[in-house]
């Protein structure tokens, strides 16, 4: 954006004039009357300055039909001569601390006793004090500062050369007035400065708006360096007093001065701020010392209700568009860096989510098993039903034995027989010859036999188990056998049952045995029994014997007797 | 003139003098009847002879009817008993009707004297497949003292159950004599006899000589 005007006593400020009083929206659309005046303006400054560039071959700004570019070529053209003897000026004034320091003196120390009293001037002057202020004010560091006085006068020459004049009428006046001086010096610096234009005001905007931008931090840092360049210049204020008690020629002057620029030079950080935590309470004690001064009361006051205006103030669209943004992209990278949710977790053992949190969640996954079947009082009475049912056709299914293969008719086996075999060898061979011609005809084997044995023994089992069984009795069935009289009367034979077990019925023992007692086998006898028994035998035999022969006397004595009776 | 020469023993009929006329053409085939017993060796009788042992002398004279009626009835042979030589004298007589006769009885006799039963013994007049077995137990395996009289006692097991055994399920008669097994009976039985009596001298227990028996003696009842 172009600077809106300069002002001279001596120019037609008329075009100047008229383009200071545009509305600065106005400078945004292109018009045609506009360019107009700011080329006619232009071009009287351009004549104006002539004069002191003498080496410019352009005598007139051609600015009738010319581009933007061209017109600024000239005027490059014009300037730049100009700059070149400026930046001479400066040297000069930088061997010549003195005139700078009775400057920079005033300046400081009316600096903010200037801020109101420049108000003042500025009704008269045209904004050296600002012009000071804002080039004492700037944010650039003080290593730059004497430079970025000199750049911004040489920006501010471009369209003003009061800054010259008011050099000029700085050194020729010399020492008039430090005021004057001061004045001058700032009117030359505030030559650009107006009623309209403030640089301190212009400052402070660019402060908020940077603020906005990039936080509030810069409201400190300019406090800092305020602070800081503040300190410097009461260093550099000490430095120029003590050089112009010291020595006042212009060789020292050079030396110092060249000392001066070198230590200003090889200035860094920690010289004017010191580290972060030292200067901070000087900062603030240096604010403290400044918020005592009226002056200083005022800036730093509408420094403070700067920034509190920028904490408080509503925030523009942009401003709040991308704090939303801003708040979004933290939630979202908050999120990303935070670690995920169990359900987004891949396998989630129970330990690894909170508890009852399944519950919670909607889960979906697939059952393998079949639902087990639901028992109701009409699942049982169909399996009820179907088992009546079975068992009224009497259709079980029962595992059926598999039927198992016909095999050969078992061989009879043929059993050893370990006696001695009744039948002779030709009639064993007689049997197997009358089996092979005329098998009807052959007489019972042995296994026919034992055949008929069990057959015996099955009837008459049978016959007990009807006996038992059945109410009526039915008798044995007569079989020719030889059976065994039992010794008993034929009285018991009658009785089938026997009511009661009694001995009557039984023989009496003397007809079952009869003898004396104590009867003994051969074998149990002693030796003395056996005699006594072979004695008795013996009288028995005796006994007999002579009997016997006693009657065979008898007999022949009959017969003799007869035959004696005959004989006689 | 062709002559035959006409050996002295052998009778031959009358020859037809017709068929000595005529010339080049063969005489029939003469055919005789078959001879008799005692026709036979010309007429002379012939004689078997066979020895009495000691041991079965008694038995002998228990057995002399049993012995003596079947083979002067039953195979009209005569037979008397050489006290003096103590043998047993067979002669054909004029109406022995086979010449076989002969040879059956003294075979009858001599099983007699080997120690078989008459009853058993009987079976040889009555049927002619039947043989009589001998071996010793030295020819199956050479066993000598203790083990020899263990073999015997094997072989005949406990009250002779094992041989009474062998012998109904073989249809067969056995004789063990010390160390001398006769075998009477058929010649397949007197095979599986001999089998099993070599077995059981050889060492085999009566149980698998048993189940042997059992097996063979069922096979040849099923064959026939």
């Amino acid at each position: 954006m172009e600077m809106a005007t300069s002002s001279e006593a001596s120019l037609d400020l008329e075009a100047l004039r008229r383009l200071k009083s545009t509305e600065p929206p106005l400078w945004l659309a292109p018009s045609a009357e506009l360019s107009d005046t700011a080329r006619s303006a232009s071009e009287k400054l351009f004549s104006f300055l002539k004069t002191y560039a003498p080496k410019s071959p352009l005598d007139q700004l051609l600015v009738n039909g010319f581009d933007a570019e061209q017109i600024w070529q000239q005027i490059d053209l014009q300037s730049q001569p100009l700059l070149s003897s400026l930046k001479r000026e400066v040297k000069k004034f930088e061997k010549n601390p003195g005139e700078i320091g009775e400057i920079k003196k005033v300046l400081e120390g009316d600096k903010k006793g200037l801020g109101v009293e420049r108000k003042g001037l500025e009704e008269e002057s045209d904004g050296f004090d600002e012009e000071l202020d804002d080039g004492f004010d700037d944010d650039d560091d003080d290593d730059d500062d004497d430079r970025e006085e000199e750049e911004e006068e040489e920006e501010k020459e471009v369209k003003g050369e009061e800054e010259e004049e008011e050099e000029d009428e700085d050194e020729d006046e010399g020492s008039e007035s430090e005021e004057e001086e001061m004045e001058e010096e700032e009117k030359g610096k505030g030559g650009i400065e107006d009623d309209f234009l403030k640089i301190n005001e212009l400052q402070e905007y660019l402060e908020e708006d940077e603020a906005r931008e990039y936080g509030i931090k810069k409201d400190s840092d300019n406090k800092k360096k305020k602070g800081g360049r503040k300190v410097l210049d009461e260093d550099e204020d000490d430095d120029d007093e003590e050089d112009e008690e010291d020595e006042e020629e212009l060789g020292l002057f050079d030396d110092e001065e060249d000392e001066k620029a070198d230590e200003l030079e090889n200035a860094r950080y920690e010289d004017f701020f010191g580290g972060k935590r030292k200067k901070v309470p000087q900062k603030k004690s240096t604010t403290i010392d400044e918020s005592e001064e009226d002056s200083d009361l005022d800036d730093e006051q509408d420094d403070d209700k700067a920034m509190e205006n920028q904490k408080n103030d509503n925030l523009s669209t942009h401003e709040k568009q991308l704090k939303k943004l801003q708040s979004e992209i933290e939630k979202m990278e908050k999120a990303n860096l935070d670690p995920k949710t169990w359900t987004m977790q891949g396998e989630v053992t129970a330990a690894q989510r909170p508890k009852n949190s399944a519950l919670e969640v909607d889960l979906d996954f697939q059952h393998n098993v079949r639902p087990a079947p639901v028992i109701t009082e009409e699942f049982t009475a169909s399996l009820e039903e179907i088992i009546k049912k079975r068992i009224l056709e009497g259709q079980f299914d029962d595992v059926q034995k598999a039927p198992s293969l016909p095999t050969k008719a078992p061989r009879e086996l043929k059993e050893l027989d370990e006696n001695k075999s009744k039948k002779g060898l030709a009639e064993i061979y007689e049997e197997e010859y009358v089996q092979k011609t005329n098998p009807a005809a052959a007489p019972l084997s042995f296994s026919d036999e034992q055949k008929k044995e069990a057959s015996m023994l099955f009837k008459k089992l049978c016959l007990k188990l009807d006996a038992l069984s059945h109410f009526h009795f039915t008798p044995k069935p007569v079989i020719d056998d030889m059976s065994i009289q039992a010794n008993v009367p034929a009285l018991a034979m009658e009785e089938i049952a026997p009511i009661a077990v009694s001995d009557a019925a039984m023989l009496a023992p003397e007809e079952v045995f009869a003898g004396k007692g104590d009867v003994k086998e051969e074998a149990e006898l002693t030796q003395a029994e056996r005699k006594r028994r072979r004695a008795n035998k013996k009288r028995k035999y005796k006994a007999e014997a002579a009997k016997r022969t006693m009657a065979k006397k008898a007999r022949e004595n009959t017969s003799q007797n007869h035959n004696d009776g005959n004989e006689e | 003139m062709q002559n035959n020469k006409v050996p002295a023993s052998m009778e031959i009929e009358a020859v037809q003098p017709e068929s000595i006329s005529e010339s080049g053409s063969l005489p029939p085939k003469p055919k005789f009847k078959p001879l008799k017993a005692h026709e036979m060796s010309d007429g002379r009788v012939q004689f078997r002879k066979v020895s009495v042992p000691p041991h079965r002398y008694s038995p002998l004279k228990k057995a002399w009817m049993d012995i003596y009626t079947p083979v002067y009835e039953g195979m009209k042979i005569d037979i008397r008993m050489n006290l003096k030589a103590r043998k047993v004298e067979l002669k054909t007589r004029p109406d022995t009707p086979d010449i076989s006769n002969l040879q059956k009885c003294a075979d009858f006799v001599h099983a007699f004297m080997l120690g078989f039963d008459v009853i058993d013994a009987i079976a040889l007049l009555r049927l002619d497949e039947l043989y009589v077995e001998s071996f010793e137990i030295k020819d199956v395996k050479t066993l000598r003292g203790e083990h020899l009289s263990r073999a015997v006692g094997r072989l005949s097991g406990k009250g002779g159950k094992t041989k009474f055994a062998i012998e109904n399920a073989t249809k067969t008669r056995i004789v063990i004599a010390d160390t001398k097994i006769h075998i009477l009976g058929s010649f397949a039985s007197i095979k599986i006899a001999r089998d099993s009596l070599c077995s059981l001298i050889l060492g085999s227990p009566a149980g698998k000589v048993y189940s042997k028996l059992r097996s063979v003696t069922a096979r040849l009842a099923e064959r026939f």
